[in-house]
């Protein structure tokens, strides 16, 4: 029960991140985070019938369940795309507007618009 | 080649074209490289034409393809699923990503970059509208998403940035609490495809109870985020706004739709579906209403478009909800699907149509306010167009979208309140179809002529002249808007054929296309617009206009927004779950 809730601690840092923090690149550390501990979560999840690896052996009886050790190599090859196109986006943004700040950068895009 | 191999073309060719394009950036320059790009582009999106021909006849005689990826067995293969809806969204993408693609031919963006972004975002949404996995789901809105923000940026204004960083960073946020909805269903039932957690969740007691809800909660919201259903649409005016015309065009018209039936596929088997399913469709109604509010506030011309999306596709959700709440086997809910899907179809055409004919006249004038442009039409023939084929083009579409006979969006929204006749959604939806008509006389005033001789606009629209491939990609669009009008009956019941219903003639939807009381509807909501807009002219109008633009939006509400949505379809699909008297 106790990493559950150290899961569920470590998703609510990187969700307060990404609400709270009105620095980009910490709102973007905020989706990582998320992202990395729903990524623990499967992988506890999968070890919970077993925690062995039939690889080079046999006759091993708790084999973990590697459904979702598959489904999160995936969905970790997508977290770094979305990370990687985020901080190049946030390199773009700082490079008009000249700060991280997620408000002051959205004043300085009305104050041009108008 | 198998059924399945070529079924799965319109997913395979244009990731196989993407690579041709990224090829042509890499190694290629010059004409060899343009060869190399536009043979991709044909290949990614020509050839998938061929395909879906190929497989007509099969949807028509109502066979659905089960394919099996790389041929592993059922429960751990990837699972797609080749049928009359699947076709139906296939088509839908493919014609208007291809007149898009022409547009941008002329008016750019250019270049192979964007050309292979653009076809992955194609066979991402052909991948989403057949998969029946719910972690293939996950990977193909992913995919599609990293597309759009993508080309969302492609039109390099730092406002384009912003948009598309906001738009990445709620519908990554909420992909992830996809994720966890789908570990709990995973959780209970061990499968990964709709009908494994479906048949899964059934011999559970209780349906898997309060965990299979909040989990099918958050599977549910995280889609409806991308479907901009209110109260979750916050990123889609800034990102359909700024985006390059011919995505707008692309976004507005096919993005938006491809995961709200992708979402019907699951609400379809799951236990809890149908209920997740009205209250969707009670959102749509209020979407619908609300967003055409928001609309006629507007000053910005592509902004004011893009809040029409929203309340479109309101439109679109409402007959949807209520279809899977009946049952789309029953035949009431068959007729509300098809009335959505048709008018899915159509506004994909007219509000494509109208975001690329806005997009050239707004590009031409260089202004894009619609209290300050003025005399547009003659800037467009200044600008080189004997036949006014932009001018004809907003047109037919300003016409379809408020519903004007013989256009499509006649026939669809007649249809529509066909099939939610006597509702109070479609009360909402007349409405709705009230402030359209308002704000599109107040949008088409940019074409009006000057009355005052006003020198700024005439001098900038010196030197520029419309592309040839801009007019064919807007003609052949409003080509498509007339014919949809005028073949509406004969193509709801082709519609209603490949979701899997009868074709007889009877059955088109409404079964009078042009009875005397739909033309009465149509002259009074044509008046009610009238009527509005000259009230929204007025001081009072003009204030409340200014309230409604000026209110309150940041980052901090996309989130808050999220939460609450989520949270209240949770507590909806609790409370429905429950016995009566509990």
């Amino acid at each position: 029960m106790l990493d559950r809730l150290l899961l569920l601690l470590l998703f609510l840092i990187g969700f307060w991140g990404i609400i709270a923090r009105r620095n980009i690149i910490k709102k973007i550390f905020g989706l990582t985070i998320i992202n990395s501990a729903v990524v623990i979560l499967f992988i506890l999840e999968g070890s919970r019938i077993g925690n062995s690896t039939p690889i080079m052996s046999s006759g091993i009886a708790d084999v973990v369940d590697p459904v979702p050790q598959a489904l999160m190599l995936t969905a970790i090859v997508i977290g770094v795309c979305i990370t990687a196109l985020a901080l190049a986006m946030a390199f773009r943004l700082y490079r008009s507007a000249g700060t991280f700040d997620i408000d002051e950068i959205r004043r300085k895009i009305h104050d041009e618009a108008s | 080649m198998k059924p399945p191999d070529i079924m799965m073309a319109p997913v395979y060719l244009p990731i196989l074209g993407a690579a041709l394009a990224f090829c042509a950036k890499a190694f290629f320059q010059g004409r060899l490289g343009k060869g190399v790009e536009y043979a991709g582009v044909f290949v990614g999106l020509g050839l998938p034409w061929l395909a879906l021909a190929w497989g007509l006849p099969l949807v028509l005689s109502g066979e659905a393809l089960q394919i099996v990826m790389g041929n592993w067995f059922g429960g751990v293969g990837i699972l797609y699923r080749f049928d009359g809806l699947g076709w139906l969204v296939i088509l839908l993408g493919y014609s208007v990503a291809t007149a898009a693609y022409i547009y941008a031919l002329g008016a750019g963006p250019r270049g192979p970059g964007f050309s292979g972004i653009f076809l992955i975002q194609t066979a991402a949404l052909a991948a989403t509208a057949m998969t029946v996995d719910l972690f293939n789901l996950f990977v193909c809105l992913e995919v599609m998403g990293i597309a759009s923000y993508i080309l969302v940026a492609k039109s390099e204004k730092p406002g384009a940035f912003l948009a598309a960083f906001s738009y990445l960073m709620v519908s990554a946020t909420a992909m992830v609490f996809f994720l966890i909805g789908f570990f709990g269903l995973y959780r209970l039932t061990g499968a990964l495809s709709y009908q494994g957690i479906a048949e899964g969740l059934r011999s559970l007691p209780e349906n898997g109870g309060i965990i299979a809800l909040v989990s099918l909660s958050l599977v549910v919201a995280a889609v409806a985020i991308r479907v901009a259903v209110m109260p979750l649409y916050g990123w889609l005016p800034d990102a359909h706004a700024l985006a390059p015309h011919a995505i707008s065009a692309v976004l507005s018209g096919v993005l938006i739709k491809t995961p709200l039936f992708a979402l019907s596929r699951i609400l379809m088997v799951l236990p809890a579906g149908p209920e997740a399913g009205r209250l969707m469709g009670y959102a749509g109604a209020v979407t619908a209403l609300a967003g055409v509010t928001i609309a006629l506030a507007q000053k910005d011309t592509k902004r004011l478009l893009a809040y029409h999306s929203i309340s479109q596709i309101g439109y679109v959700v409402a007959a949807w909800g209520a279809a899977l709440a009946l049952g789309v086997h029953t035949p009431a809910g068959l007729a509300l699907m098809t009335a959505a899907f048709l008018h899915a179809l159509y506004h994909a055409l007219f509000k494509g149509l109208l975001f690329l004919t806005i997009g050239t006249t707004t590009d031409l004038a260089g202004e894009r306010d619609v209290y300050l442009l003025r005399g547009a039409a003659g800037m467009l023939r200044r600008a080189g167009e004997k036949v006014p084929v932009t001018l004809v083009s907003f047109i037919m579409g300003a016409l379809a979208i408020s519903a004007i006979p013989p256009l499509n969006g006649y026939a669809s929204k007649a249809a529509l309140s066909y099939a939610l006749k006597g509702t109070w959604q479609d009360g909402f939806l007349f409405l709705a179809g009230i402030g359209t008509t308002a704000s599109f006389i107040k949008l088409s005033r940019i074409y009006w002529p000057v009355r005052k001789r006003a020198p700024a606009p005439a001098e900038s629209a010196a030197g520029k002249t419309i592309h040839p491939a801009v007019q064919f990609s807007q003609g052949l669009l409003a080509l498509l808007c007339l014919a949809g009008g005028l073949a509406g009956p004969l193509l709801s019941r082709f519609v209603m054929t490949l979701l899997g219903g009868d074709a007889s003639p009877a059955a088109s939807l409404p079964p009078q296309l042009f009875s005397l009381q739909n033309l009465q509807k149509t002259g009074l909501v044509a008046a009610g617009g009238i009527i509005l807009f000259l009230l929204a002219s007025t001081k009072p109008g003009k204030g409340l206009m200014h309230l409604i633009r000026r209110r309150p939006r940041g980052f901090q509400g996309l989130f808050l927004s999220f939460t609450l949505g989520l949270a209240g379809l949770s507590l909806w699909l609790f409370f429905q779950s429950r016995p009566v008297g509990w």
